[in-house]
């Protein structure tokens, strides 16, 4: 946003963008050429006063800073290696489910109802993972604890008591993640 | 000779068809597991079966049948809304998983795939049955989904394979056996085959699968044309169609068809609805930068029962604008008013890039630029607030009635349990188990 509003109200910097990047300069006459370059690639225009404005880029782009006159920021070797907020809170995006929490058997481990959790599909689930899973035909989010060869579902709420499978347990997926918005 | 063998060698390639099973069903069961086991069938929206469960496959409900009568076959179906925006979230994981085992995946439909495994033996350490299996574990185990799958030498065999058991099947057709599953099957179930070119065999003494394959070369060279000589030497496991990985970015035809119920025999209704149909198709061409030299469109009536005719353009086109005066004349020439209509549709053809347009003499080019820059702005507002939150008036009258009979009430849960920040248009990109826990 900020790059936008600087070219269209003050026509001073110019954007150079390709499908992933985009790298900001003070207009000089050195670097019109340039923009004549990207207008070619449909990536700048004109508006009506003559002014270079972005036309229909790409959707999203790594802002790599304030160029002048051509030095390459040191800012863009040192972001390279930076997560999304998509990728670091979904490791496995091909397994991962969302979940709408409705109980409060975890508030203890900071699960409240109308939380949003992350399911990874593709765990089985180890000893202290919050797991998703199927007793006895009942669903539920617990901690696994394995002992020897005793398997049991604990709650995060002095409310609520451990769960002993009779027949069945089923592991549908973990917790990865829990998402709460405020505003 | 029908226990010669075909092939002699067995796996001279390998290519793998993959079918979900009951896709949009299974997708259903995936998400509610409380649903696993139970007929579940989709569609409630339209008031017909789009897809049903084995479960409910199981009790006699087929594709396409009204659910009215769903519910005097099988009175506790689950009978759901379509919520595409999960199906397809579901397809390309699906497309995904396999890229995992192999780079040479084709999306060939939202829940088919074809994956060239020629090869991968080696790197997986083991037979291609086992690779098959562990494809089908990994979509069992991540999305809690069936498939069905076939290996072979080409692809209209892997896909006889696939369908050959079903469902979760694994059917293997080496080169040595391919002449065992071919004996049976009756030649129009071969993928390609319709019923005229099954007809025309029938006619020359082929019933079955086998008897086309055994046919020789001058026969086919005589009798059929290419296509069909290609679909022979694919049954004789000599691999012709490529396993195409590239994902769609340019199109043969767009085609936008909706229906909407109850039918209608309302001219401003059935028109706006062909109107929108329209609009649509041009949407999706102006986004793949692609101009129609050729417009059809088609009514279809409450017996399912259709005409069409083609509009006669002069220039190729994306903007609506330009084609309304000949779709109102096409839709003129169709519309019969004492009949009652459940469907609208247009197909645009002969799509060329709008790059390549090249103005005739008799083009009004200024019009056209004004034209361009304004459907440019459109297209820009579509973006950033929502299709259709610009367009033209002749299809306004869409509203005049609502999609489908009690639409409201048929809204997929997806789009009902919003987390702050989504919105009517805008969910996250995951999709969402509905247990309670």
């Amino acid at each position: 946003m900020f790059i936008y509003n600087r070219i269209t109200q003050k026509s001073c910097f110019l954007i150079i963008a390709d499908r992933k990047k985009m790298a900001v300069m003070r207009t000089s006459a050195v670097s019109l050429k340039v923009v004549h370059t990207l207008e070619d690639l449909t990536t700048l225009g004109e508006d009506e006063g003559a002014r270079t404005i972005p036309i229909a880029g790409p959707q999203s782009y790594h802002v790599l800073g304030l160029v002048e006159a051509g030095f390459p920021s040191p800012a863009e070797e040192e972001l390279r290696d930076t997560l999304s907020l998509d990728e670091f809170l979904v490791q496995n995006p091909d397994a991962s489910f969302l979940l709408k929490v409705s109980g409060d058997s975890m508030t203890g481990a900071g699960i409240l109802p109308g939380d949003l959790v992350i399911v990874d599909r593709g765990q089985t689930g180890k000893s202290g993972d919050i797991v998703i899973a199927e007793v006895d035909g009942e669903w539920t989010m617990k901690y696994l604890k394995k002992s020897g060869d005793a398997v049991y579902l604990v709650p995060a709420n002095p409310r609520y008591e451990p769960v002993r499978p009779k027949h069945e347990l089923k592991i549908a997926g973990v917790v990865t993640a829990v998402v709460r918005k405020y505003k | 000779m029908d226990n010669q063998f075909i092939s002699l060698s067995s796996w001279p390639r390998a290519i793998l068809h993959l079918d979900a099973d009951a896709f949009f069903a299974s997708c259903e069961q995936a998400v509610h597991p409380e649903l696993r086991g139970r007929p579940v069938i989709t569609g409630k929206e339209r008031g017909i079966v789009a897809a049903a469960s084995y479960e409910a496959k199981a009790r006699g409900v087929q594709r396409g049948v009204r659910l009215s009568d769903v519910k005097k076959i099988c009175p506790d179906a689950v009978i759901l809304p379509s919520d595409y925006e999960t199906y397809s979230l579901f397809s390309v994981r699906m497309f995904e998983i396999l890229r995992r085992f192999s780079p040479d995946v084709e999306e060939y439909s939202i829940d088919e795939a074809f994956v060239d495994l020629t090869g991968l033996r080696r790197n997986f350490h083991g037979p291609y049955e086992e690779i098959a299996k562990k494809m089908q574990d990994t979509i069992q185990q991540e999305l809690g989904l069936s498939v069905s799958v076939g290996v072979s030498l080409s692809k209209v065999l892997a896909k006889i394979g696939s369908k050959h058991r079903k469902p979760h099947g694994i059917t293997m057709i080496p080169g040595r056996e391919i002449h065992l599953f071919l004996e049976k099957l009756p030649v129009e179930k071969v993928w390609g085959i319709g019923p005229n070119t099954a007809a025309l065999l029938n006619k020359c003494g082929i019933t079955t699968a086998l008897q086309f394959a055994r046919k020789d070369e001058a026969f086919v060279k005589q009798h059929l044309s290419k296509p069909y000589q290609e679909i022979w030497s694919e049954l004789n496991g000599r691999s012709v169609y490529p396993v195409t990985t590239e994902t769609k970015n340019s199109y043969q035809s767009i085609s936008k068809a909706k229906t909407f119920t109850p039918a209608s025999s309302d001219e401003t209704f059935v028109f706006a609805q062909l109107a929108k149909n329209l609009e649509n198709a041009c949407i999706k061409a102006r986004r793949y930068r692609l101009a129609a030299s050729r417009v059809v469109i088609f009514l279809r009536k409450q017996d399912f029962t259709g005409s069409g005719v083609e509009l006669k353009l002069t220039r190729p086109t994306a903007y609506p604008v330009e084609l309304f005066e000949l779709l109102r004349e096409g839709f003129r020439h169709l519309y019969q008013p004492t009949s009652l209509y459940r469907q609208t549709g247009v197909v645009l053809a002969g799509l060329v890039e709008e790059k390549c347009l090249q103005y005739s003499l008799f083009d009004d080019t200024t019009k056209i630029e004004k034209m361009a820059k304004i459907y440019e702005s459109v297209d820009l507002i579509s973006q950033k607030f929502g299709k259709h939150t610009i367009q033209h008036a002749a299809s306004l009258p869409t509203k005049l009635q609502a999609q489908h009979e009690g639409a409201r009430g048929d809204i997929p849960v997806r789009r009902a349990i919003l987390f702050m920040g989504e919105n009517k248009r805008q969910r996250l990109k995951l999709p969402m188990l509905h247990v309670k826990v």
